[in-house]
C-alpha cells in the first residue's frame, strides 16, 4: 500500500524530531546543572521538562502504533487461524480508534480553557499555555487521524482478502528490524 | 468494583485489545456504572497532567541511555565479559542476563527501560545456543526489575515525593536489598538448572586470564554509574536531573569505547520513542482509570477494610503484602503507587513502622507486579524485544522469580535491618 | 442529597483535622442524615493542582477544597488573595482573607462556576536556611527553592535565584547545597525533616499563608434548597473555618518553638534552628519591593480593573496601595 508507506515515513520523521527534542532537553537540563555550580540557573527546567514529556507522548502514539509497538496480549490471538487472527486485530484497532478519536475530542476542552482564559502555567516563567497545549493536543488529533486512517487500510486488505498483509501493518508483532 | 475491573480487565485483554486502551475502557466503565458524576469530563485534563510530567520524562532518558550502550556496543561487551565470569553456574548464561540487569540497573532509573536494554542484547543469543526460552526471558523480565531497586529509581523518587522521604535515604536503603535479590536469583537459577538441566544452557568454564581480561569491558558501566551516582551525591543535581547527567554519560561512554555514529544514533532515538509512547499509553491509561477508581470511592473502600480488620502491626503488614500481590496483577505500577500510597502509608506508619523501610518493602512489591500477568510491564518488554513465541512464555518463566521477591518481602519484614542498615549507618 | 468532596492534601493536618470530620460526621449530623457525603482527596485522585477547580466548575464532583494558588494559572487576578508579607500574624491573614472575599466569590463564579463555601488557612510559609543568614536582605544571590509564582517573584526582585525542586527532593537539595534556602509551612518543615538539613530559620511569611478555598460546583449550589444551602454555609463557617483559623496562630507559635527550641513542642522532640528575625529596615526594603515592583507586576497579570478592587479592599484593611 503506497497510502500506508508514507504514513509511515511521515511518522517515522515524526519521530525523529521527537528524539531531537528529547535530545534538547537534555541538554538544556545539564547545561542548568552546570550553571548552577557556576552560581546560577535558568530555572524552570523542569517546567519545560513537563512540556516536552507531554509532547513528545502524544506525538510518539501514532508511529508506535505504525511500528506494531502498543502491546497486546495474544494468548487467544495466536491461537487463531490467519482469518480469526485478522478479525481480532480489526476488532482490536477498530477499538483503539474510536478510544483514541474520544481522547482527541475530549483532550480539546483543556486547549479550549486555556484559549479562553489565555491561560499561564502557575510559575515564574508564566509560559502560556495555549503554546505548549497546542502542540500536545495536535499530536493526540494525529494519533486519531493515523488508527483511522490505518483500519480503514486494514479493513480493505481484509475484504480483499489479503489476511497476511494485514497482518503486516496491524498485527501483534513489531518490526524486526527495529529490535536489533 | 475490583471484581469488575479483575474480570473487565482479562475479558478485554484476551481480546488482544492494546493494553493501555483497555485501561482506558475500563475507565468509562467505572464511570458508567459506578459513579453518578460525568467523570468522563476529566478525561482530556487527566491525559495532559498525566504526561506533563517533570519526572516521567526520566523513563525516555533512560531509555535512550540504555539504546545508545546497546547499539554502540557497550552493553554488548558488559554481557559478553559478565558471560565469562558467571556462566560456569548451572543455567549458563541465564546468570549472564541476571548480572547484567543488575549492573544496568545502577545506571537506570527505569525498571522498563533496564528490561528493553538487556532483552536487546541477550534475546539473539538465547536462540542461537538454544536456551529454554522461558527460563531465559524470564531471568531478562525479572532482572530489569532491579532497575528500580538499585539506586537511581524513579519509582522511590515517586515515593519519596508522595510520602515525603528523604530520596537519597530511600535510595541508600534500596542498595543491600537489590543486591540481595539478585544472588537470590542467580542461587535459584542455579538450584532449578542442577534439578532440570535443560532448562539452562551449556556450562561454560573461561581461562581466569580470559575472566580477568573482560573485567575491563564492565568499565564503561562503572564509569557512567559513577556519574549518575555522583552528580546525585554530590548535590549537583536532583535524581530527577540525574537521568539527563546518565543520557550525556551515555554519549561519551559510546564514544570512548564503543562507536558514534548517525545511524545508530537514529536507531536509539526510534527504540527510544517507541518504547516510551508504549509505556506512557499504558501510564496515562492507568492514571485515567485511576482517577475514576478515586472518584468512585477505591480508597474508602480500601481504607474502611484496612482500619476495619483491627490486626496486630505484622497482621496489618501481611495483608498490605496480600493486597499488592492481588492489586498488582492488574494495576500497573507507577498508578499503583500512586493510588494506594496517600491510603496505606499513614497507616502504616501509624503501626509505628519506618517509612524508608516501607519503601523499599513495596519496590520488592512492585517489582513482582512489574512480572505478574496480565498486566506486567516488564514481561511486554520482553516480549516485544523476541521475534517469535508466545507472551505465556514469558509470563511463565518469570513466575519463580515472582515467588523469590515474595520470600525478600517477607525477609524484609522479619528483618528491617536489611534495608535500614546503610542509611542508618551512613547518617 | 448526596455530595462528592474533593479534600486538600490528604497528609496535612488541615485535611486530617478539619476537613475529614466536617464532611464525615459534623455536616451530615447536623444535616439530621439529609446529606450524605463521599469524601476523597485530591492526591488521591492523583488530580493535576491546576486541573482541581476547573474540574469542578464542570461538574466532576460537587465540592473541592484545594489552595487556591494552584487555580491562579487560569486566574491570575486569584494571586491577590495570597500576597506574600503583608499579612505577619493569622489574624492579620484572616482579616486579609475577608476583605478579598467578595473578590474570590466573583472569580470563582466567573472562572470555574462555582460558590465559594469556606477559605480557611494552610500555615504560613516560612524560609528555612542551610546557610548563615541574618535578615532578608541576606537571601540577595542565594539559590531560594520557592512556591507559588509571587513568592517566587519576590524572591526575584529581592535578588535571590528561583530554583525549582520538588518538596521531597528539597532536603537532599539543602543538605548538598542545591538549594540555600526553601520556602514552606513551619509544620511540613519539622515533620519532613528539614531541620536536620537546615540551620537557619526566618519565621517570616514569605510565601504568605496559602489559604485554601473550599467551593461547590455552581449549578449544585444553585439546585439546593435555601434552608439547605444555609445550613451548609452556617455549619461551614461555624464548625470549619472558624476552628481552623483559630488555632492558626498557636500552630505558628508551635511550630517555630518545636523548630528553634525556644519554647514548649507539643508535636514531639524539640530541634535548635537558630531563630532569624529580619530587622525592620529589611522588612521595609522588601515591602517596598513587594509594593514597588510585584504587585504592579501583578496589577499587569490580573489585567481588568482587579488592582482597584484589591485597593478598595484588602489594600484598605493591611494597609497598602497599587499605583
Ligand atoms: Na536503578
Ligand atoms: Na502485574
Amino acid at each position: 500500500m503506497e497510502l500506508l508507506g508514507t504514513l509511515r515515513t511521515i511518522n517515522r520523521g515524526v519521530a525523529a524530531l521527537i528524539g531531537v527534542m528529547l535530545l534538547l532537553c537534555a541538554a538544556f537540563v545539564l547545561l542548568d546543572i552546570v550553571f548552577r555550580q557556576l552560581g546560577s540557573s535558568f530555572g524552570g527546567t523542569d517546567e519545560i521538562s513537563g512540556y516536552v514529556m507531554a509532547i513528545a507522548t502524544s506525538w510518539g502514539m501514532a508511529y508506535t502504533m505504525l511500528e506494531l509497538g502498543h502491546v497486546r496480549i495474544d494468548l487467544l490471538r495466536s491461537r487463531a487461524a490467519p482469518v480469526g487472527r485478522c478479525l481480532f486485530d480489526l476488532f482490536s484497532m477498530t477499538v483503539l480508534s474510536a478510544t483514541v478519536v474520544l481522547i482527541a475530542y475530549k483532550c480539546w476542552p483543556v486547549l479550549e480553557r486555556s484559549i479562553n482564559n489565555n491561560s499561564t502555567a502557575n510559575t515564574p516563567l508564566e509560559t502560556p499555555l495555549v503554546l505548549v497545549q497546542a502542540p500536545w493536543f495536535a499530536g493526540w488529533l494525529w494519533f486519531a487521524v493515523m488508527a483511522c486512517l490505518t483500519t480503514l487500510i486494514a479493513l480493505r486488505m481484509i475484504l480483499k482478502g489479503e489476511f497476511s498483509q494485514s497482518e503486516a501493518i496491524i498485527g501483534a508483532f513489531g518490526e524486526v528490524e527495529t529490535l536489533k | 468494583m475490583i471484581t469488575y475491573v479483575a474480570v473487565g480487565l482479562l475479558a478485554l485483554l484476551s481480546m488482544s485489545i492494546p493494553v493501555g486502551i483497555v485501561l482506558f475502557l475500563l475507565g468509562f466503565g467505572i464511570d458508567w456504572f459506578f459513579s453518578s458524576f460525568p467523570l468522563i469530563r476529566g478525561l482530556g485534563n487527566m491525559v495532559w497532567s498525566a504526561s506533563n510530567s517533570a519526572t516521567l520524562i526520566a523513563i525516555p532518558f533512560f531509555v535512550l541511555l540504555g539504546e545508545i550502550l546497546v547499539r554502540s556496543g557497550v552493553a554488548t561487551r558488559t554481557y559478553a565479559a559478565l558471560d565469562r565470569w558467571v556462566s560456569w553456574l548451572p543455567g549458563g548464561l541465564v546468570h549472564a542476563n541476571v548480572a547484567t540487569a543488575t549492573m544496568f540497573s545502577a545506571t537506570s532509573g527505569s525498571s522498563v527501560a533496564t528490561a528493553a536494554t538487556v532483552a536487546t542484547v541477550a534475546m539473539p543469543q538465547a536462540e542461537k545456543l538454544g536456551y529454554d526460552p522461558k527460563l531465559f526471558s524470564g531471568a531478562i523480565a525479572a532482572g530489569g526489575t532491579l532497575g528500580i531497586m538499585i539506586p537511581p529509581s524513579i519509582n522511590l523518587i515517586v515515593y519519596g515525593f508522595l510520602t515525603q522521604t528523604s530520596i537519597p535515604q530511600l535510595f541508600l536503603a534500596g542498595l543491600i536489598p537489590g543486591i540481595g535479590l539478585a544472588l537470590a536469583f542467580i542461587v535459584m537459577v542455579a538450584i532449578i538448572c542442577t534439578i532440570k538441566p535443560h532448562l539452562g544452557g551449556e556450562r561454560r568454564v573461561f581461562p581466569l586470564a580470559d575472566m580477568m581480561r573482560a573485567l575491563v569491558h564492565l568499565l564503561p558501566i562503572i564509569l557512567l554509574f559513577t556519574m549518575i551516582i555522583g552528580s546525585i551525591y554530590n548535590g549537583w543535581a536532583t535524581p530527577t536531573e540525574a537521568a539527563a547527567v546518565g543520557v550525556a554519560g551515555a554519549f561519551v561512554i559510546a564514544g570512548a569505547f564503543g562507536g558514534l555514529s548517525f545511524k545508530m544514533l537514529t536507531e536509539s532515538i526510534y527504540g527510544t520513542v517507541k518504547i516510551t509512547s508504549m509505556i506512557m499509553l499504558v501510564v496515562i491509561g492507568a492514571s485515567f482509570l485511576n482517577f475514576t477508581l478515586a472518584s468512585a470511592g477505591l480508597g474508602q473502600e480500601l481504607d474502611a477494610f484496612l482500619s476495619g480488620l483491627g490486626l496486630s502491626p505484622l497482621g496489618f503488614i501481611l495483608v498490605v503484602v496480600v493486597m499488592y500481590i492481588v492489586l498488582g496483577f492488574f494495576i500497573e505500577t507507577l498508578s499503583l503507587m500512586v493510588v494506594t500510597i496517600p491510603i496505606i502509608v499513614p497507616l502504616v506508619i501509624e503501626q509505628g513502622y519506618d517509612p524508608i523501610w516501607f519503601g523499599i518493602l513495596m519496590i520488592v512489591l512492585i517489582e513482582m507486579a512489574l512480572i505478574t500477568p496480565p498486566v506486567g510491564l516488564n514481561l511486554y518488554v520482553v516480549q516485544g524485544a523476541r521475534q517469535s513465541g508466545s507472551m505465556s512464555e514469558v509470563m511463565l518463566g518469570a513466575l519463580p522469580f515472582a515467588i523469590v521477591m515474595l520470600l525478600m518481602a517477607f525477609a524484609l519484614i522479619a528483618f528491617p535491618q536489611i534495608a535500614l542498615f546503610l542509611p542508618q549507618a551512613l547518617n | 442529597e448526596n455530595l462528592a468532596v474533593v479534600g486538600s492534601w490528604s497528609g496535612l493536618p488541615l485535611h486530617i483535622e478539619y476537613e475529614a470530620p466536617f464532611w464525615g460526621e459534623t455536616l451530615p449530623a447536623a444535616s439530621g442524615g439529609d446529606l450524605t457525603i463521599e469524601l476523597t482527596t485530591h492526591n488521591q485522585m492523583g488530580l493535576g493542582l491546576g486541573d482541581i477547580y476547573p474540574l469542578l466548575g464542570q461538574g466532576v464532583y460537587d465540592v473541592a477544597m484545594t489552595v487556591a494558588d494552584y487555580a491562579v494559572a487560569d486566574a491570575p487576578e486569584l494571586e491577590g488573595l495570597d500576597v506574600p508579607l503583608i499579612a505577619l500574624s493569622a489574624e492579620e491573614a484572616r482579616a486579609m482573607v475577608d476583605a478579598a472575599r467578595p473578590m474570590v466569590a466573583d472569580i470563582y463564579h466567573d472562572r470555574f462556576n462555582s460558590h465559594v463555601l469556606a477559605i480557611a488557612p494552610y500555615p504560613p510559609q516560612v524560609v528555612f536556611c542551610n546557610a548563615e543568614i541574618a535578615g532578608l536582605d541576606d537571601l540577595q544571590g542565594l539559590k531560594v527553592r520557592a512556591s507559588g509564582r509571587m513568592t517566587a517573584k519576590l524572591l526575584e526582585a529581592l535578588g535571590a535565584e528561583g530554583v525549582n525542586v520538588s518538596f521531597s527532593e528539597v532536603p537532599g537539595a539543602l543538605q548538598k547545597g542545591v538549594v540555600d534556602c526553601a520556602v514552606t509551612g513551619a509544620g511540613s518543615g519539622y515533620s519532613a525533616g528539614w531541620w536536620e538539613v537546615s540551620t537557619h530559620l526566618m519565621p517570616l511569611p514569605l510565601g504568605g499563608w496559602d489559604p485554601v478555598v473550599t467551593a461547590m460546583n455552581l449549578d449544585k449550589w444553585n439546585g439546593l434548597s435555601s434552608e439547605m444551602q444555609e445550613l451548609i454555609q452556617t455549619q461551614i463557617t461555624t464548625e470549619f473555618e472558624d476552628p481552623a483559623w483559630a488555632t492558626a496562630q498557636n500552630a505558628l507559635v508551635n511550630d517555630i518553638a518545636c523548630l528553634t527550641g525556644n519554647g514548649d513542642c507539643p508535636a514531639g522532640e524539640s530541634r535548635s534552628m537558630i531563630l532569624v528575625e529580619a530587622s525592620d529596615a529589611d522588612f521595609a526594603k522588601a515591602r517596598e519591593i513587594l509594593v514597588g515592583e510585584v504587585l504592579p507586576e501583578w496589577a499587569e497579570r490580573a489585567g481588568g480593573d482587579w488592582a482597584e478592587r484589591w485597593n478598595a479592599s484588602v489594600g484598605q484593611v493591611v494597609g497598602v496601595t497599587i499605583n
